[in-house]
């Protein structure tokens, strides 16, 4: 996989980003670069909006205010500066998605379709390669995550790590530039998350560029290259895993790290 | 086509008339089907052997058949059994027995509903078979069967409408006699389709205030 | 019961048994296009799905029927009576496959179409590949009680002049002053049709269901 970048704007720009529900601000003005072929984790304790923020990164959830430039177009909204949003046509939309690839908490393959079918789909149906191509790139997905054998099963017929791999080989298929992660091992039984870790940092290794909201530490760690600490919708921290982490701590982040103790953070005290 | 409603609004008495008969066969038969269809269901459940294989060949058999069908065998096959019938009494007769299958499994699919731990409860708490029955699973059952026995008084009433075709002098019969009277059929049989369909919705719409006024009582499990 | 009339019932049998076949397959069909009309996001589309249903699950069937088969030649097309009975018990049906699929639908999990989203399926791409195929899967016990329903609900069709089981026990009564035994024998062939039908919806359940809860 290529390294070399697509442009020379960020790869992800967020710039006031405030998203509420009904009377509850989940985020608050945030602005954040995430840069070309780097890894960021965002980590923070449950409900600081790292989730939400992830899914406005994607436009599964509309920012009330702020904008996203993906490579520096604008996804969902765009805004002149001095001027109020204007929403973007469903078409752009999709050509700016077309960036992305992510990879859900949840797995969410399609249960009736086969590892391969699910992995080939978008290529056949929203992208128009024809069938016997599409399965071959499929199949080379597949391969890299290690699920080759597998490809004639069904979702129910997979543990759930196998799932995820087959969720990433479906994001990648499409040949993003850019690789959202939410929590992709939080559902998983902890034996399985290292195989699903162990492809991420193949990824990273490829040079993707990769935004991952992950309770991993030890994975945010060591195979981060910035960490982005979130708490109560605010964007208290940035920084290299060093600055970050490094002594003396934000309060905070001590605070927080407390209850991570046992997920590879000892290695930090 | 010339829309002429004119016809219709001259037979008001007539009118008025069969969609009394409508409403009073709905309503009846409604109630006799619930209270006929209870005991079915009490009968399935706690009833001997022999009595448990009859009901639910009865149960089986109506549910089995077309409605029609039925109602032929009792007009005009009943008479070669003994049981001769004007139309409405036929009619009546062949709504609540027909009503009372559906409406049995529904009280029987709301029993199995109770959760079982609510019954040990009570045993556990020294309450006799009766008490049990009729202190705990029969009001748990009401609130449970609400939903699906509103759907079933629906379907009572869209049914009434076939009675019609056993000369049973409700809105249907007389609608049909009226459009071929005056050649205005198909806005007859369009006025009695909205009839029907308002009836329908009102209906709908007290069974859905009823079961909120009712949601109160319900559990975490409903 | 002689021979004879046996025969005839049974044949009329088969023409209910076609009768609800092909209405059942065109209900679902138009059953799968209207709930796509209910979920439409253009507000004109969905009421117009919305109503259809409403209005084909809120009235009396026999109402319909006698209503579309006088309809039709009013409107130009004059179709033979089995034509309009079909129209008549697809077009109910679909109204209540309709109502099956949307609850279908709905409890497709958000994240499935969200992973479509991402992946640049279509809203029309989605509902075709991703929504219908799964939600038929999820509907499919909901089919077979459906198909016993519209076995039963042919039986109406006897009042617009086809000749199916319902209607030829109807004539044969008539002619032999014998309805105890015809709609008996009638009744039972209804009965034994509707046990087979749920015996086979009981076998593909089974198979059918690829693993979806």
């Amino acid at each position: 996989m290529s390294t070399a970048p697509t442009s020379a704007h960020p790869a992800i720009s967020v710039r006031g980003l405030s998203k509420r529900f009904g009377q509850t601000e989940v985020l608050h003005g945030i602005d954040l670069d995430i840069s070309q072929g780097q890894v960021t984790c965002v980590i923070g304790p449950s409900g600081s909006g790292k989730s939400t923020l992830l899914r406005c990164m994607a436009f599964l959830e509309e920012a009330t205010e702020g904008t996203i430039l993906i490579n520096g177009e604008p996804l969902g909204f765009s805004q002149a500066p001095g001027a109020d949003r204007v929403r973007l046509s469903p078409e752009r939309i999709r050509a700016v998605r077309a960036n992305i690839g992510m990879c859900f908490q949840q797995f969410n393959l399609w249960p009736h379709m086969t590892a391969l079918g699910n992995v080939s789909e978008a290529l056949k149906t929203a992208r128009g390669v024809p069938k016997a191509q599409a399965e071959e790139r499929a199949m080379a997905q597949l391969r890299k995550v290690g699920l080759e054998e597998r490809a004639g099963h069904y979702p129910s017929q997979l543990s759930g790590g196998q799932q995820q791999r087959v969720a990433i080989a479906r994001a990648l298929a499409c040949e993003p530039k850019i690789m959202l992660f939410d929590e992709p091992t939080s559902s998983l039984d902890p034996e399985l998350t290292g195989e699903v870790l162990k492809v991420m940092r193949d990824l990273a290794a490829d040079g993707m560029t990769m935004v991952v909201v992950s309770h991993e530490i030890g994975f945010a760690a060591s195979v981060a290259n910035r960490i982005t600490f979130l708490d109560e919708g605010k964007l208290l921290l940035q920084g290299t895993p060093a600055e970050v982490f490094g002594k003396p701590r934000h309060p905070r982040l001590d605070q927080f790290l407390d209850t991570y103790l046992d997920r590879g953070a000892a290695m930090l005290v | 086509m010339i829309i002429d409603f004119t016809h219709i609004i001259e037979q008001l008495p007539e009118l008025v008339r069969s969609i009394g008969v409508t409403l009073a066969i709905w309503l009846v038969g409604t109630a006799g089907a619930l209270v006929l269809g209870f005991f079915v269901a009490l009968g399935l459940r706690f009833g001997p052997r022999v009595v448990r294989w009859l009901l639910y060949f009865y149960v089986e058999l109506i549910r089995g058949t077309p409605f029609l069908v039925q109602l032929f065998l009792l007009y005009y096959g009943g008479p070669f059994i003994g049981i001769a019938l004007d139309p409405i009494p036929a009619g009546l007769l062949g709504v609540t027995v027909y009503g009372a299958a559906y409406f049995s499994e529904i009280f029987r699919a709301g029993f199995d509903a109770i959760p079982r731990g609510h019954v040990e409860a009570a045993q556990c708490l020294g309450l006799t078979r009766m008490q049990i029955i009729f202190r705990i699973e029969v009001p748990e059952m009401t609130m449970l069967v609400l939903p699906p026995a509103v759907n079933m008084t629906v379907i009572l009433l869209k049914e009434t409408a076939v009675l019609s075709i056993i000369t049973v002098p409700e809105l249907t019969f007389l609608m049909q006699a009226i459009g071929s009277q005056q050649y205005a059929f198909v806005e007859a049989m369009a006025v009695l389709a909205c009839f029907y369909w308002a009836m329908v919705s009102i209906t709908g719409r007290i069974g859905k205030a009823l079961e909120q006024k009712l949601s109160k009582f319900t559990f975490a499990h409903t | 019961m002689s021979w004879e009339l046996f025969a005839l019932l049974v044949q009329s049998c088969g023409l209910t048994i076609a009768i609800s076949a092909v209405s059942i397959v065109l209900g679902l069909l138009i059953g799968i296009l209207v709930s796509g009309a209910m979920l439409s996001r253009n507000a004109l589309v969905a009421w117009c799905g919305r109503t259809f249903v409403s209005f084909f699950r809120g009235s009396p069937l026999l109402v319909q029927l006698l209503l579309i088969y006088n309809l039709l030649p009013v409107l130009g097309l004059n179709v033979p009576s089995l034509v309009a009975a079909i129209v008549g018990l697809s077009l109910c049906d679909a109204a209540y496959q309709a109502e099956n699929m949307r609850g279908g639908l709905n409890s497709i999990p958000k994240g499935l179409l969200e992973a479509a989203d991402m992946l640049g399926l279509s809203p029309r791409q989605q509902f075709w590949r991703i929504k219908v195929p799964i939600a038929l899967r999820l509907t499919l016990p909901a089919l077979t009680s459906e198909a016993i329903m519209i076995v039963k609900a042919s039986s109406l069709v006897s009042v617009v002049g086809v000749v199916e089981l319902t209607r030829m026990a109807q004539d044969l009564a008539a002619s032999t002053f014998k309805p105890l035994e015809l709609f008996a024998v009638a009744g039972l062939l209804y009965f034994v049709t509707n046990w087979v039908l749920s015996q086979l919806g009981r076998r593909f359940e089974r198979s059918f269901s690829w693993g979806i809860r």
